[in-house]
């Protein structure tokens, strides 16, 4: 069940993004030049409807959502984010929407599929010697906002949730005219 | 090019707030029903498939592979969905999909830009495995859950994301 799910996730979330145009390298470098700003909404958005609707959820069902909250090793995750726009502003891709492009029947999308295959493998292979020293580095575990805070998820959840939507409203999408 | 966002839907709201608002929602259900979304840690997992095929001492004994596990499970659903909700997306669009789209303003040959997108593949599945994450695990899913690794992900991503856009935008108009 739990993979039928994933599947069906999975077709929304690809349709969605090929939808908004996330999948296209083009509009993806627009808005990282800060021309065009829909994608960076579109994300914002979504962060802010899914943090305000899980934390909601969760004080009417507690323990039944699956969250999975990923450690904080912060020079790693930091670094690894630094590595990944550099990637992001060359290609225009992501490891998802690369994978949408080929649905799409882009041709550049399986060069950034391939080169995201050898990244994964050279990744591997340096991993002990390379990466997990990195790893260990700063590693405040599965830390949240709530936990920093010392306050209830819902209150974060509303507060940052509700900011974003603000700026979203507020910020024009087309900044320069193409 | 029209952008998506040029337009603006029937419920007056531009395409990417409708979008963005049913992405939400989808991505909490996913929480509800089996977990948060993520892409990257499939590539590692396929890679584990053929090393222990190829090499199966190697990856028995190489503890990433092992932390990261087989490729049967959910995130691998995931992304054949992928591949079928670019399909089914596309079909909605008069005009087919570029076979092949040169991002940065100026001109590059069909080979650059295959070399580029081959380069900035390997850098973020690379990114993304040392972060633990990508744009949907950390950003979208991490940030939805309020992980503070995902804030710092997407700190990350963006500063060094503008600056490589705005520099390859200046080495290509500035070539000519």
């Amino acid at each position: 069940m739990t993979n039928l799910f994933a599947l069906l996730t999975g077709v929304a979330m690809g349709f969605l993004i090929q939808r908004v145009r996330a999948s296209s390298p083009a509009v993806i470098l627009q808005n990282l030049r800060l021309e065009n700003l829909s994608i960076i909404k579109f994300m914002a958005t979504t962060i802010a409807v899914g943090m305000i609707t899980v934390y909601t959820l969760n004080l009417f069902i507690p323990n039944l959502l699956h969250f999975d909250i990923k450690p904080t090793y912060l020079v790693g995750v930091l670094l690894g984010g630094l590595i990944f726009g550099v990637g992001f502003g060359l290609g225009g891709y992501c490891p998802g929407t690369c994978v949408v492009g080929i649905g799409e029947g882009r041709r550049d999308a399986w060069f950034a599929l391939f080169g995201g295959i050898v990244g994964a493998l050279v990744f591997t292979l340096v991993y002990t010697v390379a990466i997990a020293p990195i790893v260990a580095l700063l590693d405040f575990g599965k830390l949240t906002v709530q936990d920093a805070l010392g306050v209830p998820a819902i209150v974060p959840a509303l507060v940052i949730g509700i900011l974003f939507l603000v700026v979203v409203k507020v910020l024009p999408t087309q900044i320069k005219k193409a | 090019m029209t952008t998506s966002a040029a337009t603006a839907t029937k419920s007056g709201l531009p395409p990417w707030a409708t979008l963005g608002i049913i992405f939400g929602f989808v991505g909490a259900a996913s929480i509800l029903l089996w977990g948060p979304i993520g892409v990257s840690g499939t590539y590692p997992r396929f890679i584990g498939e053929i090393l222990r095929a190829v090499t199966p001492t190697y990856a028995a004994e190489n503890p990433y592979l092992v932390k990261m596990g087989s490729l049967l499970r959910a995130e691998t659903f995931l992304l054949l969905g992928l591949v079928i909700g670019g399909f089914l997306g596309a079909r909605r669009d008069t005009a087919k999909a570029p076979k092949v789209e040169h991002p940065h303003p100026g001109t590059e040959t069909t080979a650059t830009r295959y070399t580029e997108a081959f380069l900035a593949g390997f850098l973020i599945v690379f990114g993304a495995r040392l972060a633990g994450g990508c744009t949907s695990g950390l950003i979208i899913s991490g940030m939805t859950q309020l992980s503070m690794a995902g804030f710092v992900f997407a700190a990350g991503v963006f500063a060094t994301g503008i600056g490589t856009a705005k520099l390859m935008q200046a080495v290509r108009l500035g070539g000519r």
